[in-house]
């Protein structure tokens, strides 16, 4: 028996070494063992000890371990018969970050790239400021697509805009072309990207790879688990509702909502919608909310604090 | 699992009371080496004669909560009495859950008012003090069925209770809700309450998406009944929306597509072979410079 | 007769220069390639520690690189433009320089690319450029145009350089080594000057001057577009393509006359560079000095007038935290070359020169300026702690390779010197034909 944290704090790399199915629940006496193992696969030398539903421990090779992983080729094709929307609550941000912390953790980041990040706006001198979290909008007329020169980054039948680090030349151009400042790129090698330890894939974004781009992806690899982007998952407030736009749903997890009456009960909106983008990412304005926008400054890592120094707010109320 | 069963808590708590000292003497004791996991189990009665029991092991250190990966946990049922039926072993996955499967065929025990105990148990290890969590429950079923009355389409709703296998006394006053199954949850779309015969409707609404081919599932549900627990019915029908696998708006040659517009192809071709024309042009009268010079040498001028 | 009279005297001149290095020049090269080896070093740092040892961020994504690179660029299409449009115009006053303007055309085009190179995360995959081309992308854009670009400057070049090639190889009295002159002989395709071969080599050499001209024009438009047709507030502008082109063409004209200045110290050529060539290059970096300038006044009164929100701090960026580079750059960069050049007391060779200065280093800061604070002011602002996030500061492996830059130029420019003379004696040596009329007989004339 081994402990792993609820938000998948063991890297999925000692996961799969200390015997993938060992821990994986065998439901009902199903096999898991049958989808995982791929014997056809020529042979990598490096054994992996695996737990058979018998309880016995076997010696299987890597290249046998099918990772359930989708290739890059199939990563480009998109979930048939879906197309993802996310709507964010603003009234229930409190800035709480663990949106920001769950995705690095689930993405192997380093503390310095942030795929989600929680930004504190106020419109104009008069009006309330607020917190924003900012996924990648995942935008129907994606600019940063259409200026890619080799097509490393590309939209799916799903709404999905995936990047192909395998294919990225870290040109850049992507990054000028969001007008969202979404996309972060790789300055260099860091180690965090070596916890993944599993076969690359733009659905899981993991492992980085220095001198290209990554984002957002809206977790496709939890989508096809049938689990919420880590975000919504983790989100203690339920800010982050997320579902299928054709089936009218969204979730946060423990409420489900109908898209359609939720956008027009809180007067939903999107963010720069004159840019002409077309985000698939919904808000709802900072109405009747359930917390004081300061209770988003309480518990914050003194480097996270300073980010909103210099904001209007930051300055009249000396952070 | 996240719904914690508040009658097994409430039970567990009693439970405590009772016999507190017998169960956990060494709770006090070791609290620097062991540590007493924290089990929930869940129960659902899916109405098709199975149950689906599910624990969750986890344990709570400084750094947050922990999921207890690989514990095998014994599910048992028993009548209340110290007899208790064997269902299975289960041993936890990643994330710390157990699920099994019960046939309700193989006779589930009860007691005398017709409740069962359900039981979920964790041994213990090295490093993990033994655990167990309790559910009673007494077995009950919903049917979903449908009716179309003019333009008015009704899901009709039915629940009774189950004694010995077969249907006994209507389950009334009861707070059923009625879910379609969505992408990641069930979505609600209405809710009852059971009348003295166990029965209720709830209108269908319109505009809900099923599959490719218009089929939908209607869910019924009793939740987190004191008496009952988790129960659930289900039932098809061919009244929803097709859902468009491939809808025929999603462009072929956009700026973001893989396949450029035609106008850009064109443009481009035009362009370079206007320019490169022109350089093969240029080239070629080097070419023929080349050629008279040589021309000049054969046959030198006088 | 006259004509040959006039190459012999020409070739006497400039032989020197081709059969032999000075100890100077020695040491001028060693020192150019002292410098090129710490931009050397520099890149390998880049390669092996990564992009982080420059002053790029998230933010800020393209930092002096790209500003090098379009400048670079910019001179290149300079000397495109310029050669060309001397060249289909038959101005006398192009002789001497014309050669110059050519390879300053070439040199700077293969110098300009290797920053964008530098931008680049992953030059392993760079020939993904070629296998996985989307036509949508104004990089695709770019890699089609600038390749296009190189390959007919090389022909240019190669036009104009034939028959001083085929002058060289006839000049029995050259002393330079038999590869050199193997070399000639290979190149010169055999042109001894026959009425046929002159007639086509002239219609060549002009088709190609209006070729260059339109292709730089588009090539540096397509550059510009790379901004513009992102969303970006500072980018996003309809101006960008033409403002390019003047701005491009303003710089290289700078570019050119310190080029004329410092080879005619260095070749004693001042017989033949005289300051009518220093005026005219002067009236013609004040027309596009006045041209720099109105489109810069438009592109940024528009901006300002309306203020949109996102063009307001743009605007206020620029002149609080930029405002000197701003005011160097697009008022003191446009005065100047007007002043001196305006005012005939002053245009002597050494104020031009010295103007031609002041605007290239005004032009490059322009371009700064250009990159930098838009991508310090995007739609959402940048909330973050760590200092290099929020303000982009070049740091010395990017400065490093903008010297390395420069040296190659200089360098390059050196070893073509050597190879064949910087003016094009064969024109030199004709006497102007009544037909070609003199667009430029004095200076005063003209103003």
């Amino acid at each position: 028996m081994e402990e792993s944290n609820d938000k998948k704090k063991k890297s999925r790399r000692e996961f799969l070494k200390k015997g993938f199915l060992a821990g994986a629940g065998v439901v009902a006496g199903g096999s898991l063992i049958a989808a995982y193992v791929d014997k056809s696969a020529p042979e990598s030398g490096e054994k992996v000890k695996a737990l058979t539903t018998n309880g016995e421990i076997i010696e299987v090779d890597k290249a046998h371990i099918k990772t359930p992983r989708v290739s890059i080729e199939e990563s480009h094709k998109g979930i048939p018969g879906r197309k993802f929307v996310m709507v964010i609550d603003l009234a229930k941000c409190k800035n709480a970050r663990k949106c920001v912390e769950a995705c690095q953790k689930g993405h192997f980041l380093p503390k310095s790239q942030e795929f989600m990040k929680v930004y504190f706006l106020q419109d104009s001198d008069k009006s309330a400021p607020y917190w924003f979290p900012k996924p990648c909008y995942h935008c129907d007329n994606p600019l940063c697509v259409s200026v890619c020169p080799v097509g490393a980054t590309y939209k799916r039948s799903d709404g999905i805009v995936l990047i192909d680090n395998e294919r990225c030349i870290g040109c850049k151009f992507c990054m000028t072309g969001c007008p969202y400042s979404t996309r972060v790129f790789a300055w260099k090698h860091y180690p965090e990207y070596e916890k993944d330890g599993q076969p690359y894939s733009p659905e899981a974004s993991s492992p980085g790879k220095e001198g290209t781009v990554s984002k957002c992806d809206f977790c496709p690899d939890l989508i096809r688990m049938g689990k919420l982007p880590y975000c919504a998952q983790n989100c203690p407030m339920g800010v982050i509702y997320f579902g299928d736009i054709d089936e009218d749903t969204v979730t946060n997890g423990s409420e489900t909502l109908k898209f359609s009456e939720l956008i027009r009960d809180r007067a939903g909106y999107r963010y720069l919608e004159m840019l002409g983008t077309r985000p698939s990412v919904y808000y709802l304005p900072p109405v009747d909310r359930q917390f004081p926008v300061n209770r988003g400054f309480e518990d914050l890592e003194e480097s996270v604090k300073n980010r909103y120094k210099n904001t209007p707010y930051g300055k009249n109320h000396k952070l | 699992m996240k719904s914690v069963n508040l009658t097994s808590c409430i039970f567990i708590l009693v439970f405590l009371l009772v016999i507190s000292s017998a169960v956990f003497p060494q709770e006090k004791q070791d609290s620097s080496s062991s540590k007493t996991p924290n089990i929930t189990l869940n129960y659902l009665n899916t109405s098709n004669d199975t149950i689906i029991l599910s624990a969750s092991v986890s344990i709570k250190r400084e750094l947050g909560v922990f999921a207890l990966q690989n514990a095998e946990i014994t599910f048992e049922a028993s009548a209340g009495g110290n007899e208790s039926k064997f269902l299975g072993k289960v041993k936890t996955d990643v994330e710390g859950n157990a699920v099994i499967k019960v046939v309700s065929k193989i006779g589930i025990p009860t007691d005398k008012e017709r409740k069962t105990i359900f039981t979920a148990k964790f041994p213990g290890g090295a490093r993990y003090l033994a655990c167990f969590e309790k559910t009673s429950v007494r077995l009950a079923k919903i049917l979903v069925s449908f009716a179309q009355e003019d333009t008015v389409r009704v899901i009709k709703i039915s629940a009774f209770q189950v004694e010995n296998g077969v249907p006994g006394k209507p389950l009334t006053k009861e707070k059923v809700t009625v879910y379609v199954p969505r992408l990641f949850t069930l979505l609600k779309i209405g809710e009852t309450t059971l009348d003295e015969n166990g029965k209720g409707q709830v209108e269908y609404p319109e505009k809900l998406v099923g599959d490719s081919l218009g089929n939908i599932t209607i869910y019924a549900k009793i939740e987190e009944n004191d008496i009952y627990g988790n129960v659930q019915g289900k039932s098809s029908i061919t009244w929803g929306i097709p859902k468009q696998y491939f809808l025929a708006e999603r462009p072929a040659r956009q700026l973001w597509t893989p396949v450029a517009p035609i106008w850009m192809i064109v443009t481009l071709i035009i362009m370079l072979t206007g320019v490169w024309a022109h350089y093969l042009y240029a080239v070629f009268q080097l070419i023929m410079i080349k050629r008279h010079a040589q021309k000049l040498r054969n046959n030198p001028p006088l | 007769m006259e004509y040959q009279s006039t190459k012999e005297k020409l070739l006497q001149e400039v032989a020197p220069h081709l059969e032999r290095t000075t100890w100077v020049a020695r040491l001028w090269i060693f020192f150019l390639l002292a410098v090129i080896g710490i931009g050397v070093y520099a890149f390998i740092q880049q390669v092996t520690k990564g992009h982080i040892v420059t002053g790029m961020r998230d933010n800020v994504v393209w930092g002096i690189y790209i500003v090098n690179f379009i400048f670079f660029m910019g001179m290149s299409y300079a000397g495109a433009i310029i050669s060309g449009a001397l060249q289909l115009f038959r101005t006398e006053w192009r002789k001497p320089i014309i050669r110059m303007a050519e390879y300053l055309a070439i040199i700077s085009l293969l110098i300009g690319p290797g920053y964008i190179l530098l931008c680049i995360g992953r030059l392993d995959r760079l020939h993904y450029l070629v296998l996985f081309g989307r036509i949508q992308s104004p990089i695709t854009w770019d890699v089609i145009a600038i390749s296009t670009d190189i390959f007919g400057c090389l022909i240019f070049l190669y036009l104009s350089l034939l028959r001083d090639i085929a002058t060289l190889r006839d000049y029995t009295a050259l002393k330079v080594p038999a590869w050199k002159k193997k070399l000639y002989s290979i190149l010169a395709l055999g042109y001894t000057g026959a009425p046929e071969q002159e007639i086509r080599l002239k219609r060549a050499t002009d088709i190609m001057a209006a070729m260059v001209i339109a292709i730089a024009i588009i090539v540096y438009s397509v550059l510009a577009w790379i901004f513009s047709v992102t969303l970006q507030p500072g980018w996003h502008s309809t101006i960008f393509g033409p403002y390019f082109v003047i701005a491009a063409v303003y710089s290289g004209t700078g570019v050119l006359v310190i080029t004329m200045w410092v080879f005619r110290k260095a070749y004693h050529l001042d017989q033949y560079i005289t300051r009518k060539h220093f005026v005219a290059m002067g009236v013609l970096m004040v027309i596009l000095a006045a041209l720099f300038g109105y489109f810069t006044f438009s592109d940024y009164l528009t901006k300002w007038y309306g203020s949109e929100k996102n063009d307001e701090s743009l605007i206020r960026i620029l002149f609080s935290e930029y405002y000197w580079p701003f005011i160097f750059s697009n008022y003191i960069g446009v005065l100047i070359p007007l002043l001196v050049i305006g005012i005939p007391r002053l245009r002597t060779i050494n104020n031009i020169t010295f103007s031609a200065l002041v605007v290239i280093v005004a032009l490059w800061f322009n371009r700064y300026l250009i990159v930098v604070p838009t991508l310090e002011s995007p739609y959402l602002p940048i909330q973050d702690s760590r200092p290099e996030w929020l303000n982009y500061s070049a740091t010395w492996v990017e400065y490093a390779l903008l010297a390395a830059g420069i040296a190659l130029f200089c360098l390059m420019f050196t070893i073509a010197s050597k190879f064949v003379p910087v003016m094009n004696i064969s024109e030199m040596s004709e006497t102007p034909k009544p037909e070609e009329a003199v667009l430029f007989q004095s200076e005063e004339s003209l103003l």
